[in-house]
């Protein structure tokens, strides 16, 4: 009976095929089975309990993807400590910042001790300066050489203890420590392992390029991969993002049927990689291409099915899923065996009525499938009851991996979980038992009473000359004091593409308007031209659109040049517009 | 190897593997007016790496803010 996640790793070590393997830039391969891993972890363990760690102790662990991750994380485990995963720095990135967040996330979750390699610790020095946690800032190996002649003495933890604190990718709020309980994570762990049925002849393996300190590159491809005593290849994030063809290299090579990612990297391989990198790879054996983490775009969708069919690319392999750092991971999963699904509904009546109406020519939406086993969904109006089928609200959860809560805060808890069930947080619709998402809850842009999911507005513009893709973020806020009958306004920040021209550049605010009111009928009251990289995000990249709306406010996001003599024609002709509406409404 | 020819390296990478099309200088920044975000500075690493056959750590990394700095680091990498 498989109680924490410890069991798993116990366990695992017998199958000749279970084990982790590591690909560098130069595809070469460095293997370790599951009783390897096991046996280095209770060296670190050992050492752990000779620095005095105690059970119930939090460590925080920051190493890019490698054994050194392995070995810290397994050997707080069997110390008894829970491990919370940071993320390492980006390369060539600012510093400044870095630091400062990494040592919020080390304060928010009282880290007693950090783990991690020579490289980062040298960088890390600030952040853990400034917090200054009782045990220190230590490497995986220096740790195991405390042990000296005492091995590690396991703890067994309970299934209700915490097996770990990860941070959620709020793309709305600053991220917050997820706590998650042994049995949430064993519960998540089944449920994935539940999809990936073995034959005779045949088992599973995975490949992930994603990183350690996210929930789908942890829970959901390393915990399945110790439970089924399994194989799983990874290569580092900046591995895939410097040479994406990497990644679709390393499936054809190590036979991988299983390897997910989130939309942006299947549209990475359609502009990155050539037909020269993909010679001599065989996709067909890629039985199942999950697309989660944020939302499944279909154009980029049918792209991929498309291009890489030629190389054995099965488009049923494509299945979007949905999941939350809230409920471990996966909440739904679309069908397996089956190309992904969409539904196209009246843009009219999902921003009036929130009623999902087909229409031909309406909004594409993906469907991300039926909850996962042991889950069920609800989706409720804000008064909390709950929507039938069709209809667009509140998308709830419930099931047997949800969080205990955040970290020590419990006010965001209690608005979090209620009665056994999550608030997502995100909006969506059930249709046929499935659900399709329209956008988040917080950051629904309402205007005139209505809502529209801010991805809509901003696809509208993803091309226009001069844009960088996924660079736009549109929110709407409501002016203190209110200054026109119409109460909320609506902004659109626009990074600059790299290319662009100054010609381009001085035609963003326009262009952007035309195709903003032609796709969507919504008048945009603020164009914001930014650098690229202005745009604050998350860690794992997602734009954090309440966060551009608030450091904007604030006068904190500047825009290349205040005052543009375009801008100013824009701002002038709109108020010479407000002006006449108003003599109309008089006459 | 001197600047000149590490600066030159530089700007094949920067032209092959980041579209840049315009002239590539010293003072430069790479993020505010290369316009790298963190993906695209993650590819300038490591193809940075992989031409002059060096092994950047992110120590090194912490102070690079311009073109003149990424040379520089790359020089004493190659023992210039």
């Amino acid at each position: 009976m498989v109680e924490t996640i410890l069991d798993y790793l116990e366990q695992a070590g017998r199958e000749p095929d279970g084990g982790v393997r590591f690909v560098d830039r130069a595809e070469r391969d460095t293997w370790f089975g599951w009783g390897e891993v096991r046996e280095r972890a209770l060296g670190v363990c050992g050492g752990l309990q000779e620095l005095g760690i105690r059970r119930g102790d939090r460590a925080a662990l920051v190493f890019p993807t490698g054994i050194d991750f392995f070995d810290a994380f397994w050997g707080t485990l069997l110390a008894g400590a829970v491990p919370v995963p940071l993320y390492p720095p980006v390369r060539l990135g600012r510093m400044e910042e870095y630091q400062h967040r990494t040592s919020r996330m080390l304060q928010v979750t009282g880290a007693r001790l950090v783990l991690t390699d020579a490289r980062v610790r040298r960088i890390l020095g600030e952040a853990v300066a400034a917090v200054r946690p009782p045990l220190g800032c230590r490497t995986a190996e220096e740790v195991r050489g405390h042990a000296g002649d005492h091995p590690g003495e396991p703890v067994r933890p309970d299934s209700s203890d915490l097996g770990l604190i990860q941070f959620s990718s709020g793309t709305t709020v600053d991220p917050k420590p997820v706590a998650l309980s042994h049995r949430a994570l064993v519960a998540q762990t089944e449920i994935i392992r539940s999809f990936w049925r073995d034959e005779p002849g045949f088992r599973h393996s995975g490949v992930s390029w994603l990183p350690l300190y996210h929930d789908m590159g942890l829970i959901g491809c390393i915990l399945p991969s110790v439970a089924r005593d399994s194989a799983i290849t990874l290569l580092g994030p900046e591995l895939f993002v410097a040479r994406p063809a990497l990644w679709l290299r390393a499936i054809s090579r190590w036979k991988a049927s299983v390897s997910p990612a989130p939309n942006f990297a299947y549209g990475l391989c359609l502009s990155r990689v050539t037909d020269a990198d993909m010679e001599g790879v065989d996709l067909s054996g890629w039985r199942h291409a999950l697309t989660g983490a944020e939302a499944v775009t279909p154009s980029v969708a049918r792209a991929f099915c498309e291009r890489f069919a030629r190389w054995g690319f099965r488009p049923e392999a494509l299945t979007p899923v949905y999941g939350l750092s809230e409920a471990s991971l996966a909440v739904t999963f679309s069908d397996l065996h089956r190309p992904f699904h969409s539904v196209r509904v009246d843009r009219e009546s999902l921003a009036g009525e929130g009623l999902a109406r087909e229409a031909a020519d309406g909004r594409e939406i993906v469907s991300v499938g039926r909850p996962v086993p042991g889950f069920e969904l609800e989706i409720r109006d804000e008064a909390g009851r709950v929507l039938l089928p069709g209809h667009v609200g509140r998308v709830w959860a419930k099931g047997p991996s949800l969080m205990d809560g955040y970290l020590d805060a419990p006010e965001a808890t209690a608005r979090a979980l209620r009665d056994g069930w999550l608030d997502t947080g995100d909006l969506g619709f059930l249709r046929g038992g499935e659900l399709y998402l329209t956008g988040r809850a917080k950051d629904v842009v309402i205007l005139r009473g209505r809502n529209h999911a801010p991805d809509e507005i901003e696809r509208a513009v993803e091309g226009l000359p001069g844009v960088r893709v996924g660079c736009v973020v549109a929110a709407s806020w409501l002016p203190d004091p209110p200054d026109t009958a119409e109460s909320e306004r609506l902004a659109l920040f626009v990074e600059t593409a790299r290319r662009a021209t100054p010609d381009q550049i001085e035609s963003i605010p326009e262009r952007c308007r035309e195709a903003v009111l032609a796709a969507t009928g919504l008048d945009v009251d603020e164009v914001v031209v930014l650098d690229p990289g202005t745009l604050p995000r998350t860690s794992s990249g997602k734009l954090r659109r309440r966060e551009a709306l608030r450091l904007w406010l604030a006068g904190e996001l500047a825009p290349p040049e205040p005052v543009t003599p375009l801008r100013l024609a824009g701002t002038m002709a709109r108020s010479g517009l407000a002006y006449a509406r108003m003599r109309w409404g008089r006459e | 190897m001197n600047e000149t020819m590490i600066l030159e390296g530089i700007a094949e990478v920067v032209r092959q593997r980041l579209d840049w099309q315009g002239p590539l200088t010293m003072e430069m920044r790479l993020i505010e007016d290369l316009r790298l975000d963190s993906v695209r500075l993650l590819t300038l690493a490591a193809e940075v790496e992989n031409r002059f056959r060096v092994f950047l750590d992110e120590a090194d990394e912490a102070g690079i803010q311009t073109v003149a700095d990424l040379v520089a680091v790359v020089r004493r990498k190659l023992g210039g």
